[in-house]
Protein backbone atom coordinates (compact mmCIF):
# COMPACT_ATOMS: atom_id res chain seq x y z
CA UNK A 1 0.00 0.00 0.00
CA UNK A 2 1.43 3.35 -1.02
CA UNK A 3 1.29 6.22 1.46
CA UNK A 4 1.46 9.93 0.67
CA UNK A 5 5.03 11.27 0.96
CA UNK A 6 6.15 14.07 3.26
CA UNK A 7 7.80 17.31 2.17
CA UNK A 8 11.11 15.97 3.50
CA UNK A 9 10.87 12.85 1.34
CA UNK A 10 10.06 14.99 -1.70
CA UNK A 11 13.21 17.05 -1.05
CA UNK A 12 15.36 13.91 -0.81
CA UNK A 13 13.90 12.53 -4.04
CA UNK A 14 14.47 15.84 -5.87
CA UNK A 15 18.06 16.13 -4.54
CA UNK A 16 18.71 12.54 -5.61
CA UNK A 17 17.47 13.34 -9.11
CA UNK A 18 19.94 16.25 -9.32
CA UNK A 19 22.72 13.91 -8.19
CA UNK A 20 21.82 11.22 -10.74
CA UNK A 21 21.52 13.85 -13.49
CA UNK A 22 24.98 15.22 -12.73
CA UNK A 23 26.50 11.74 -12.48
CA UNK A 24 25.14 10.55 -15.83
CA UNK A 25 26.60 13.64 -17.57
CA UNK A 26 29.87 13.28 -15.67
CA UNK A 27 30.16 9.59 -16.60
CA UNK A 28 29.37 10.38 -20.26
CA UNK A 29 32.15 13.00 -20.37
CA UNK A 30 34.58 10.75 -18.51
CA UNK A 31 33.78 7.74 -20.75
CA UNK A 32 34.52 9.73 -23.91
CA UNK A 33 37.64 11.48 -22.53
CA UNK A 34 39.45 8.57 -20.90
CA UNK A 35 41.93 6.61 -23.04
CA UNK A 36 41.94 3.43 -20.89
CA UNK A 37 39.49 1.14 -22.76
CA UNK A 38 38.36 -0.85 -19.72
CA UNK A 39 37.60 2.21 -17.63
CA UNK A 40 35.88 3.90 -20.54
CA UNK A 41 33.58 0.90 -21.02
CA UNK A 42 32.80 0.76 -17.30
CA UNK A 43 31.92 4.45 -17.27
CA UNK A 44 29.64 4.17 -20.27
CA UNK A 45 27.79 1.30 -18.56
CA UNK A 46 27.45 3.55 -15.53
CA UNK A 47 25.69 6.17 -17.68
CA UNK A 48 22.90 3.62 -18.26
CA UNK A 49 22.63 2.75 -14.57
CA UNK A 50 22.31 6.42 -13.63
CA UNK A 51 19.63 6.85 -16.28
CA UNK A 52 17.74 3.89 -14.77
CA UNK A 53 18.12 5.35 -11.27
CA UNK A 54 16.76 8.66 -12.51
CA UNK A 55 13.75 6.86 -14.03
CA UNK A 56 13.14 5.00 -10.75
CA UNK A 57 13.03 8.33 -8.88
CA UNK A 58 10.78 9.92 -11.52
CA UNK A 59 8.38 6.92 -11.37
CA UNK A 60 8.18 7.27 -7.62
CA UNK A 61 7.24 10.95 -7.98
CA UNK A 62 4.57 10.08 -10.53
CA UNK A 63 3.06 7.39 -8.29
CA UNK A 64 3.02 9.63 -5.25
CA UNK A 65 1.55 12.53 -7.16
CA UNK A 66 -1.70 10.59 -7.45
CA UNK A 67 -1.90 10.11 -3.69
CA UNK A 68 -0.95 13.61 -2.61
CA UNK A 69 -3.67 15.82 -1.14
CA UNK A 70 -4.59 18.92 -3.16
CA UNK A 71 -5.22 21.13 -0.12
CA UNK A 72 -3.21 21.43 3.13
CA UNK A 73 -4.28 18.94 5.83
CA UNK A 74 -5.30 20.18 9.36
CA UNK B 1 42.90 31.76 -28.57
CA UNK B 2 44.43 28.34 -28.34
CA UNK B 3 42.94 27.40 -31.68
CA UNK B 4 44.46 30.47 -33.27
CA UNK B 5 48.02 29.63 -32.42
CA UNK B 6 47.51 25.91 -32.95
CA UNK B 7 48.06 24.98 -29.30
CA UNK B 8 46.06 22.10 -27.90
CA UNK B 9 44.16 22.54 -24.66
CA UNK B 10 45.56 20.27 -21.95
CA UNK B 11 43.47 17.18 -21.26
CA UNK B 12 42.35 16.16 -17.79
CA UNK B 13 44.35 13.02 -16.90
CA UNK B 14 42.42 9.69 -16.85
CA UNK B 15 43.02 9.27 -13.14
CA UNK B 16 41.49 12.69 -12.36
CA UNK B 17 38.42 11.93 -14.46
CA UNK B 18 37.91 8.62 -12.72
CA UNK B 19 38.51 10.15 -9.30
CA UNK B 20 35.88 12.90 -9.82
CA UNK B 21 33.27 10.23 -10.58
CA UNK B 22 34.47 8.03 -7.71
CA UNK B 23 34.20 10.81 -5.14
CA UNK B 24 30.72 11.78 -6.32
CA UNK B 25 29.62 8.15 -6.07
CA UNK B 26 30.94 8.04 -2.49
CA UNK B 27 28.92 11.15 -1.65
CA UNK B 28 25.76 9.80 -3.31
CA UNK B 29 25.99 6.50 -1.36
CA UNK B 30 25.99 8.52 1.89
CA UNK B 31 23.11 10.68 0.71
CA UNK B 32 20.97 7.65 -0.16
CA UNK B 33 21.70 6.15 3.26
CA UNK B 34 20.59 9.40 4.93
CA UNK B 35 17.48 9.59 2.72
CA UNK B 36 16.54 5.99 3.62
CA UNK B 37 16.85 6.64 7.36
CA UNK B 38 14.77 9.84 7.04
CA UNK B 39 11.95 8.25 5.04
CA UNK B 40 8.63 7.32 6.58
CA UNK B 41 6.96 5.67 3.56
CA UNK B 42 8.06 2.03 3.33
CA UNK B 43 8.21 2.13 -0.47
CA UNK B 44 10.31 5.31 -0.48
CA UNK B 45 12.67 3.82 2.11
CA UNK B 46 13.09 0.65 0.07
CA UNK B 47 13.66 2.68 -3.12
CA UNK B 48 16.45 4.68 -1.42
CA UNK B 49 17.95 1.45 -0.04
CA UNK B 50 18.01 -0.09 -3.54
CA UNK B 51 19.52 3.08 -5.03
CA UNK B 52 22.16 3.10 -2.28
CA UNK B 53 23.12 -0.49 -3.13
CA UNK B 54 23.24 0.32 -6.84
CA UNK B 55 25.55 3.31 -6.19
CA UNK B 56 27.70 1.32 -3.77
CA UNK B 57 28.19 -1.35 -6.42
CA UNK B 58 29.22 1.23 -9.04
CA UNK B 59 31.65 2.83 -6.57
CA UNK B 60 33.19 -0.59 -5.85
CA UNK B 61 33.47 -1.49 -9.54
CA UNK B 62 35.09 1.86 -10.35
CA UNK B 63 37.49 1.57 -7.43
CA UNK B 64 38.57 -1.92 -8.57
CA UNK B 65 39.06 -0.71 -12.15
CA UNK B 66 41.13 2.25 -10.93
CA UNK B 67 43.24 0.00 -8.77
CA UNK B 68 43.89 -2.38 -11.72
CA UNK B 69 44.93 0.64 -13.81
CA UNK B 70 47.33 1.69 -11.02
CA UNK B 71 45.42 4.90 -10.40
CA UNK B 72 44.89 4.32 -6.75
CA UNK B 73 47.47 4.14 -3.99
CA UNK B 74 46.38 1.67 -1.39
CA UNK B 75 47.42 2.73 2.08
CA UNK B 76 50.23 0.73 3.65
CA UNK B 77 49.27 -2.16 5.98
CA UNK B 78 48.90 -1.33 9.64
CA UNK B 79 51.41 -2.84 12.09
CA UNK B 80 50.40 -5.94 14.07
CA UNK B 81 50.95 -4.17 17.41
CA UNK B 82 48.46 -1.45 16.41
CA UNK B 83 45.78 -4.10 15.93
CA UNK B 84 46.86 -5.78 19.19
CA UNK B 85 46.37 -2.47 21.01
CA UNK B 86 42.80 -2.11 19.76
CA UNK B 87 42.02 -5.74 20.62
CA UNK B 88 43.27 -5.06 24.15
CA UNK B 89 41.17 -1.91 24.55
CA UNK B 90 38.00 -3.43 23.16
CA UNK B 91 38.30 -6.73 25.04
CA UNK B 92 38.26 -4.65 28.22
CA UNK B 93 35.30 -2.59 26.99
CA UNK B 94 33.42 -5.77 26.11
CA UNK B 95 33.96 -7.24 29.59
CA UNK B 96 32.88 -4.05 31.36
CA UNK B 97 29.79 -3.73 29.20
CA UNK B 98 28.83 -7.39 29.74
CA UNK B 99 29.06 -6.80 33.47
CA UNK B 100 27.01 -3.61 33.22
CA UNK B 101 24.29 -5.35 31.21
CA UNK B 102 24.16 -8.32 33.60
CA UNK B 103 23.82 -6.05 36.64
CA UNK B 104 21.28 -3.85 34.92
CA UNK B 105 19.11 -6.71 33.66
CA UNK B 106 19.28 -8.88 36.81
CA UNK B 107 17.22 -6.28 38.71
CA UNK B 108 14.46 -6.42 36.13
CA UNK B 109 12.71 -9.62 37.26
CA UNK B 110 13.35 -9.39 41.00
CA UNK B 111 11.15 -6.30 41.33
CA UNK B 112 14.06 -4.14 42.35
CA UNK B 113 13.32 -0.42 41.96
CA UNK B 114 15.10 1.16 39.07
CA UNK B 115 17.10 4.12 40.36
CA UNK B 116 16.05 6.42 37.54
CA UNK B 117 12.34 5.59 37.47
CA UNK B 118 10.70 6.46 40.79
CA UNK B 119 7.07 5.41 41.08
CA UNK B 120 5.86 8.93 41.76
CA UNK B 121 7.88 10.40 39.01
CA UNK B 122 5.77 11.83 36.25
CA UNK B 123 6.23 10.47 32.80
CA UNK B 124 7.68 13.17 30.61
CA UNK B 125 5.59 14.17 27.66
CA UNK B 126 6.58 12.29 24.54
CA UNK B 127 8.44 14.52 22.18
CA UNK B 128 7.37 14.79 18.56
CA UNK B 129 9.91 13.88 15.95
CA UNK B 130 9.72 14.69 12.33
Amino acid sequence: MLQPISGKELEYIADSMSNEDLLMKQCACAATSISDAGLSQLLSNMVKTHQQNYTTLMNSLNQHQQLAPTAPQN
Amino acid sequence: MNQQNGMQLPKLPDADWAYTVLSDLKRVVREYATAATESTCPDVRSMFTDLMNSSLKMQGDLYNAMQSANMYDTSSPVLRQEIQKQIGTYTQTQQQTQQFIQQRMSGMNSGQAQPFMGQNQQQPQSPMYN
